[in-house]
């Protein structure tokens, strides 16, 4: 029974240390100006300065700008087609329900999927709504820079291919955890590896959470808080009732519908171009809206520069990413970060053989690549033939661009065509999420049930029934607490949440994963130092760097515009209805947020890097490997041969179902 | 943690097996660290060689939009190529050990 309480204890822990992790941030991220859509969690740039239009003189743009504040999915058509997707999933959930009677069955679908399906289950976990809204609207808004935030994502699958697919395959069980414990201390390496775990998918988890709520909240109308829970029942159902199974089959679905939205906005916008790409960048570059959002959005010239070309511009580099080191670092946290992911680790131990794990990465690879590369057209296609203008008159962030692109094609707003486009692209957008989240819940309490309860608590010995029931009962406490800290998050700063995943992904779990199967000295220290210091340098960074929320630079902003447009007024002028409105709103930013500090207490950020990559991933390499070479530990090294042998030839592989 | 129990050092200094590991390590990682370059071409060059990315290669397409392209085909040229080599020889070379241990009773 002290087993059972130290469970308990350690899992109220976690749970209160994630509660507290996200509570603090609340105050202050209260006067952010850009609190409408943070659908894009990953891609969202963070607030843009969007104030220092008003700041300068700004020629009126020549063109007229079509005027429009809100997506209007048809709510009956919108609301069928989740109601069908509901139905599939919940049919496929009754289904495995019936077969899902093992720890197996349970956390790796008995071992029994093949590699076609894993591979599009795979894309399925991975592409996030974030991806497929957020980065369409960031290439809509900022031209070819938004694409190239698209690579990072493709090119995250290639070290899951080479390093970790097959090897993982071959040396593990369920998680991490059981890779990481193979030839070390199992219990104190469980239990850093599950602590890793819970937190990077938690922190994913709830920036999922918030982007579903307020996307939900969008396209239904409906309150945040009824979208968050919503999302939640349904992804708790999934994964209680059906475990691995299920959950597979929800993200093969989604990929599905995801792929086959894409590629017929793709084919549609490529249509409308005469199927030639050249002809689509030729318009986008002789468009006058795109070259009046370059040059006074993006660029700020009030006066257009002699013979500057503002249309080519938007092809060129430098509009979003201006840092090269952010996206040097932000480079690290994808070249490494997915495959430190455990919801994508855990993918592996569906398949029966390494041949089947290799099989499915490809497969997905492809999927992911497509993708990826597909959403430049979409991008584009939506710069062109709806205008940057009215795409962030509708959302700041460019969130809404994919949507409203669907409308157009469909048909345009009202009719029936537009009207079921949307509904169906919203229909997508819901699938993603589900789909995602249902796997980060499933990594997280398989961390928790199988690392903690059964392999700590009841020293692996626990029947198929119990190990079942406590992971069903886990999972309904993850998915519980996801729900709770979504509702809390809703104000928050998400964006930060994601580059703390991928962060610790990449500089916690990465590195002793890697070390783990290839190095001969690496042992019971070296993991634990490793994901330890990686893990907490991670955070640290994190919590200093400029995507916290700080409000003494907001009131600055504001007190810039506020000195500005008084200036106007002191010279005689009279400011007009729009300027006296952003005056209005530049007081009051600049009366709540003067003196105020981030949750570390900062007016400004320590370090400079939105994602902390570049750095923390090689102190998590060298806190690996140092601790390992400080103590040094016969056994872990004596039994590298072991896992050597079967991470590369699969000899003596443990089916999932053997166990 | 191990159901079934071989002696594991011995399988290490077979000398098919250590062909076979030498063979997927240089391979492995050559691929890996190849790509990664490659891929932190990207920002490097975006970053400090601008103008670079301005040339006009298509039309109006520059060549910083094909480098983009590029790193996708690169992606799953990767993809394939580690696909042929791992069915053609990672696994003759893992069978063909397999089935000389299985004869030595070693398995």
């Amino acid at each position: 029974m002290i087993g059972r309480f130290f469970f308990v204890s350690l899992f109220m822990a976690l749970f209160c240390s994630s509660v507290l992790a996200a509570e603090p941030v609340k105050p202050a991220a209260s006067g952010t100006p850009n609190t409408t859509v943070q659908a894009a969690t990953v891609a969202a740039p963070a607030a843009q300065p969007v104030a220092a239009t008003a700041a300068k003189p700004i020629e009126a743009p020549k063109v007229a700008v079509p005027a429009l504040n809100k997506v209007r999915p048809n709510r009956g058509i919108t609301i069928g087609m989740f109601g069908v997707i509901i139905a599939i999933t919940l049919g496929v959930v009754v289904w495995a329900a019936k077969k899902t009677t093992t720890a197996s069955d349970f956390y790796a679908a008995g071992g029994g999927v093949t590699g076609l399906q894993n591979g599009w289950a795979i894309a399925g976990d991975y592409m996030s709504a974030a991806s497929f809204l957020g980065m369409s609207g960031l290439i809509s808004l900022y031209g070819i820079d938004g694409f190239m935030y698209a690579v990072g994502p493709a090119f995250s699958f290639i070290a899951i291919l080479l390093v970790i697919a097959e090897p993982c395959r071959n040396a593990g069980k369920f998680t991490l955890g059981d890779i990481l414990s193979f030839r070390t201390s199992a219990k104190p390496v469980r239990a850093v590896a599950a602590v890793s775990t819970v937190t990077v998918s938690l922190f994913y988890l709830i920036a999922q959470m918030v982007g579903a709520g307020k996307l939900m909240q969008v396209l239904l109308d409906i309150p945040y808080k009824v979208s968050v829970i919503g999302v939640g029942i349904l992804m708790v159902g999934y994964v209680v009732f059906g475990g691995m199974k299920a959950t597979t089959w929800v993200q093969i679905i989604k990929a599905g519908l995801l792929m086959s939205g894409t590629v017929l906005l793709a084919f549609l916008v490529m249509a409308k171009a005469g199927f030639n790409p050249v002809t689509l960048f030729t318009d986008v570059v002789n468009s006058p809206q795109i070259q009046d959002h370059v040059r006074i959005n993006l660029l700020k010239d009030a006066i257009p520069k002699e013979g500057f070309d503002y249309g080519q511009r938007f092809l060129e580099p430098g509009l979003f990413l201006k840092n090269p080191l952010d996206q040097i670092s932000l480079g690290v946290a994808w070249a490494l970060g997915a495959a430190g992911l455990p919801h994508i680790l855990m993918r592996f131990f569906t398949v029966p053989s390494a041949k089947e794990a290799r099989k499915s990465i490809v497969i997905a690879l492809f999927i992911n690549s497509s993708f990826f590369f597909l959403i430049n057209l979409i991008g584009f296609g939506a710069a062109l033939y709806l205008t940057p203008q009215l795409i962030s008159s509708v959302d700041k962030g460019g969130n809404m661009a994919t949507l409203l692109l669907a409308q157009l094609l469909g048909g345009g707003a009202g009719s029936l065509g537009g009207d079921i486009f949307l509904a169906f692209i919203c229909a997508v957008a819901f699938a993603t999420i589900l789909a995602v989240v249902s796997g980060l819940v499933l990594a997280a309490s398989a961390a928790i049930a199988h690392d903690v309860y059964v392999n700590i608590v009841m020293d692996g010995k626990a029947d198929q029934h119990t190990q079942v029931k406590v992971a069903k009962i886990t999972s309904l406490v993850v998915g519980i607490s996801a729900i709770v800290m979504g509702l809390m998050a809703e104000k928050e700063n998400v964006v930060a949440f994601v580059a703390l995943a991928f962060a610790v992904a990449a500089s916690g779990n990465f590195p002793v994963l890697i070390l783990s199967l290839f190095w001969r000295n690496f042992n019971t220290a070296g993991v634990l130092s490793g994901l330890l210091v990686g893990t907490i340098t991670t955070l640290g960074l994190v919590m200093v760097s400029p995507v916290m929320t700080y409000p003494q630079q907001i009131a600055n902003g504001a007190k810039k515009i506020i000195t500005a447009l008084e200036t106007k007024q002191a010279g005689g002028s009279v400011l007009n209805e729009k300027e006296l409105k952003v005056l209005e709103k530049a007081q009051a930013d600049f009366k709540k947020n003067d003196g105020g500090t981030s949750m570390m207490g900062l007016k400004a950020p320590l370090f400079p890097l939105k994602n902390p990559g570049l750095v923390s991933a090689p102190i998590g390499f060298i806190a690996a490997i140092l601790g390992a070479l400080l103590f040094r530990e016969k056994r872990a090294e004596d039994m590298f041969d072991e896992i050597e042998v079967r991470q590369i030839t699969g000899i003596g592989i443990t089916k999932a179902s053997d166990h | 943690m191990s159901e079934q129990t071989y002696d594991w050092s011995s399988i290490a200094k077979h000398p098919k097996y250590l062909e076979l590991k030498q063979k997927k390590r240089t391979f492995l990682f050559s691929w890996w660290i190849g790509s990664t370059i490659y891929y932190f071409l990207l920002s490097l060059l975006s970053a400090y060689a601008p103008s670079l990315f301005k040339v006009k290669m298509i039309g109006v397409v520059n060549f910083g939009y094909l480098f983009i392209l590029s790193q996708f085909v690169m992606c799953i040229v990767v993809a394939l190529v580690y696909t042929k080599v791992a069915n053609n020889q990672f696994d003759r070379l893992t069978d063909e050990l397999t089935q000389s241990l299985q004869k030595e009773g070693a398995i």
